[in-house]
């Protein structure tokens, strides 16, 4: 949940100043503020808040015998996450001489867990000693691991290829061979950065264009067009180019008002089905801020109501989709509500159901 | 102890999914128009200096405020804090010296540059004792006297501005809207026995930090009565209103957007401070075990608020489902029985005075006064002060309602009491939750404050209303909302964002 994404720089220059925890930047920063990093890392505030409980429940006077473990939540949890603390706290009780036990009989030791603004709010109930014994810890939510969402059935083939706390504005595939990957546009403190990421997702190349010069904006666009190394930004206005051989070189112009009828911005994304050929187009409203939406994939020529349609649902508000080369595949970017972070998920076209 | 998964967490989650349902489609925002509000509070003042923590009219300046002014960090609705006028942040292992680097290149609605002088004035007035605030290069160091790991809660709420005051007595902020017009309540020049209320109209600010607003125009009428608000609404006079909770389901069935947050408000009896010495324990545990807190949420309040068990919030404190208030007339009417002589609520009534405005607070009030007759008590709701010359009797309750305003449980906590409790100040460090909840229980116990019952904030959305997305804790956004076009109320305008008016206006807000 930590957003490594936006907060990569403020950690980079916030930590300057405690070389202490300088390390652990540079062990950010080499991850590319990827998620397998932040992963990891909320693994261990997990695990501290885990601890200092145990600790502090195993400190109880006259806490003695079997206690059953009961586990309460009031997050919006995925069964993962519910899962992942449960055994973590567990762990840490047990490490600390508290013998759990599945005895029905056995008095309680409950956990309550509660999300706030800010934090989550771990509270452990028990009576030792004829009174009742509290003990509470927090942790701050930006520091856990982001929750595994519950992904509903698809249809369609899907899997989540890079997200960002940053506002992804536009993503497409890189090439092929050896720089496969994604190039990926970023909305990130007011100004556009462009990324070269690799199959694995680590952030391979970096690049501001301070060079458009845009005004912030509320409602940020942009569109990126990879050919070969160079990359063509079309921007409110304005169009600029770069290579990642030379990212210091970047070239913007302003851009005449399209001329007759040519669209501005991309159309439709359109895919091709491996199976017969046909072409099938992809529909979303991307319309309201705080709704799920549902991918249609429908038969070219065809509106949304066809019976026909393949239905995809993620987990909040589809932004953007564009084609790849592969002609039955594209990238889809959304915004997670659960997390709020940033995700481009790649969906392929399959035979059949 | 309640400990439910979230009610109102999830009957927001449902309010805003079903909100994303309402309204056609429309992918492309659109930038242009004007957005009317309207508010109950009668008036309300754009300067920090002057709020009350903790009242109505302060949150609703406050919510006005934000249009107008930054503050130095934001929390978003996934636990993350984010950079505002502050682009970096850093502190000390304790949690007592902040540093905080500014935004390059902000300026004030008047065109000057924000510095880390304005930072300083406004945070030292904001936090106050117990921090120090200085100015470092490009940015400011904030040192707290006691270990403060909650600072950023502070920052990213309250009334934690950055503001310019400037000699004139107008007040420069660089956020998204600037003040244009501000119209005291007035006779109406038609009607002179009709008033005229109170408008504030705000103006895109175009070169805001942040990006330029989608609206163009914010125009917000105060002092509107509850019921006045919803008709407008339904007529299409009014695109954002606040929704009383009486009138809540009645909005529902008739198919409007109600937006509601956490509970916001919570509405509590007090005991009076110079009484409460003489208010004996077993009179407050006797009015506390007769108090019927699930009647008053379920039926006075149509099921549109919670019980109250705690001071904090659920959703706030993360351990409020610890408290219990359970009803027991029984043991309430036994310690009535056993009474010394002479005690107010005994044999001489105990006036109960109702602080909040409106109707459905007197009701409270009212039913707080049945509820204490059936334990065999004496509460009386005192009128409002009247001709005669004969000297009022003393007031020993108060029916008052506070509304939350930091995303610190701790600041919330000790603003509470020091306003509620004759400034009492919570000793320790009670940062640690569970040292904050020994200090609740402990307050709460002394049972000189009985919650009643929390009000989440209802807001009806109009239709042409697109991307409302306000926080759980209240915060309106209103800079990110665009309208419709085909809009009769509002004026038309562009699809892009429009260039720089040259409009004149004046760049700043007399509070």
């Amino acid at each position: 949940m930590q957003p490594f994404g936006k907060t990569c720089s403020r950690i980079v220059s916030t930590h300057l100043l405690f070389p202490r925890i300088l390390i652990l930047v540079a062990m950010l920063a080499a991850g590319g503020c990827f998620s397998a990093s932040a992963s990891a890392d909320g693994d261990v505030s997990m695990r501290e808040a885990a601890q200092r409980l145990a600790e502090r429940v195993a400190g109880i006077p006259g806490l003695h015998g079997a206690l059953r473990f009961e586990w309460h939540q009031a997050g919006e949890w995925s069964e993962g996450e519910s899962k992942h603390w449960r055994e973590m706290l567990r762990d840490e009780f047990e490490k600390r001489s508290l013998n759990l036990t599945e005895d029905g009989t056995a008095p309680a030791i409950e956990v309550f867990a509660v999300e706030t603004p800010a934090q989550v709010v771990l509270t452990a109930k028990t009576r030792a000693a004829d009174r009742d014994e509290i003990r509470i810890v927090a942790v701050a939510r930006a520091l856990l691991p982001p929750g595994s969402l519950a992904a509903p059935p698809v249809r369609l083939e899907r899997r989540m290829i890079y997200e960002s706390a940053d506002r992804i504005l536009d993503a497409a595939s890189a090439g092929n061979g050896t720089e496969a990957g994604l190039a990926i546009l970023l909305y990130r403190d007011f100004e556009i950065v462009a990324l070269r990421v690799d199959l694995k997702g680590a952030v391979k190349q970096n690049v501001p264009l301070i060079a458009a010069n845009l005004k912030p904006s509320r409602n940020p666009r942009a569109e990126l067009t990879p050919r070969g190394g160079v990359i063509s930004v079309e921007l409110p206005g304005k169009a600029c180019e770069f290579s990642w051989e030379f990212p210091a070189d970047v070239k913007c112009h302003v851009e005449k008002p399209a001329a007759g009828d040519k669209p501005l911005w991309r159309g439709a994304t359109v895919l091709t089905s491996p199976c017969d050929g046909s072409n099938w187009k992809l529909l979303n409203s991307g319309s309201e801020p705080n709704a799920r939406e549902v991918l249609q994939v429908v038969p070219d020529g065809t509106s949304g109501q066809s019976n026909s349609a393949v239905l995809s649902e993620f987990p909040g508000p589809i932004l953007d989709t564009n084609g790849e080369q592969n002609p039955g595949s594209a990238l889809v970017i959304t915004r997670n509500l659960r997390t709020g972070n940033y995700e481009i998920y790649k969906i392929t076209l399959a035979c059949g159901n | 102890m309640r400990f439910t998964k979230s009610r109102w967490l999830a009957a927001t989650s449902a309010t805003m999914a079903a909100l994303a349902c309402f309204g056609a489609p429309a992918a492309t925002p659109r930038y242009g128009g004007t957005l009317h509000v309207k508010l109950r509070a009668s008036s309300v003042s754009l300067d920090p200096r002057e709020w009350t923590p903790g009242s109505l009219s302060t949150a609703a300046g406050e919510k006005l405020a934000s249009l107008v002014y930054d503050r130095l960090v934001t929390l978003d609705d996934h636990a993350r804090f984010q950079p505002a006028l502050a682009t970096e942040w850093s502190h000390d292992a304790a949690g007592r010296s902040w540093q905080f680097k500014l935004r390059p290149g902000v300026r004030f609605s008047d065109g000057t540059p924000l510095t880390p002088s304005d930072a300083v004035v406004s945070l030292q007035i904001s936090l106050g004792k117990g921090f120090e605030v200085t100015a470092a290069e490009n940015g400011v160091v904030i040192r707290s006297s006691r270990p403060a790991p909650d600072l950023l809660e502070q920052l990213a709420s309250g009334r934690n501005f950055i503001i310019r005051w400037r000699p004139d007595g107008t007040l420069l902020g660089t956020g998204p809207f600037l003040v244009t017009e501000s119209v005291a309540a007035a006779p109406s020049e038609a009607n002179p026995a009709a008033i005229r209320p109170a408008k504030i109209k705000f103006q895109a600010n175009d070169g805001a930090w942040s990006g330029r607003p989608f609206v163009d125009f914010v125009e917000v009428v105060l002092g509107e009565p509850a019921l006045r608000q919803f008709l407008d609404l339904q007529v299409g006079r009014a695109d954002i209103v606040e929704i009383a909770p009486d009138l809540v389901r009645k909005g529902r069935q008739e198919g409007l957007r109600i937006w509601n947050s956490a509970p916001q408000t919570l509405v509590a009896l007090r005991f009076e401070n110079a009484l409460a010495a003489l208010a004996s324990d077993q009179l407050r545990e006797a009015l506390w075990l007769a108090l019927d807190r699930d009647t008053m949420a379920s039926v006075l309040l149509q099921k549109e608020a919670q019980p109250a068990d705690s001071l904090l919030p659920q959703w706030l404190s993360g351990y409020a489902f610890l408290f219990e208030s359970p009803m027991n007339l029984q043991r309430s009417r036994e310690l009535r029985a056993a009474f010394p002589g002479g005690v107010q609520g005994a044999n001489q009534p105990l006036r109960l005075r109702v602080d909040a405005p409106g109707d459905l607070f007197k009701l409270m009030g009212e039913r707080v006064a049945v509820n204490a007759r059936q334990a065999n008590l004496l509460v009386q709701v005192a009128l409002p002060a009247g001709g005669n010359n004969s000297p009022a009797p003393a007031i020993g309750l108060h029916l008052f309602a506070w509304h939350y305003d930091s995303l610190s449980p701790h600041a919330e906590l000790e603003a509470f009491v020091k306003q509620m409790l004759d400034g009492t100040e919570l000793p320790g460090n009670t940062t640690d939750p569970e040292q904050l909840f020994a200090q609740e229980r402990r307050l709460l116990e002394e049972r000189r404050i009985l919650p009643l019952v929390l009000l989440p904030e209802y807001v009806g959305v109009r239709s042409n209303v697109h991307n409302w997305n306000a926080s759980p804790w209240g915060d309106w956004r209103l800079a990110d909302v665009w309208l419709d076009s085909e809009d009769p109320m509002t004026t038309q305008a562009p699809a892009g964002p429009p260039k720089n008016s040259s409009t004149a206006r004046n760049p700043g807000a007399r509070p």
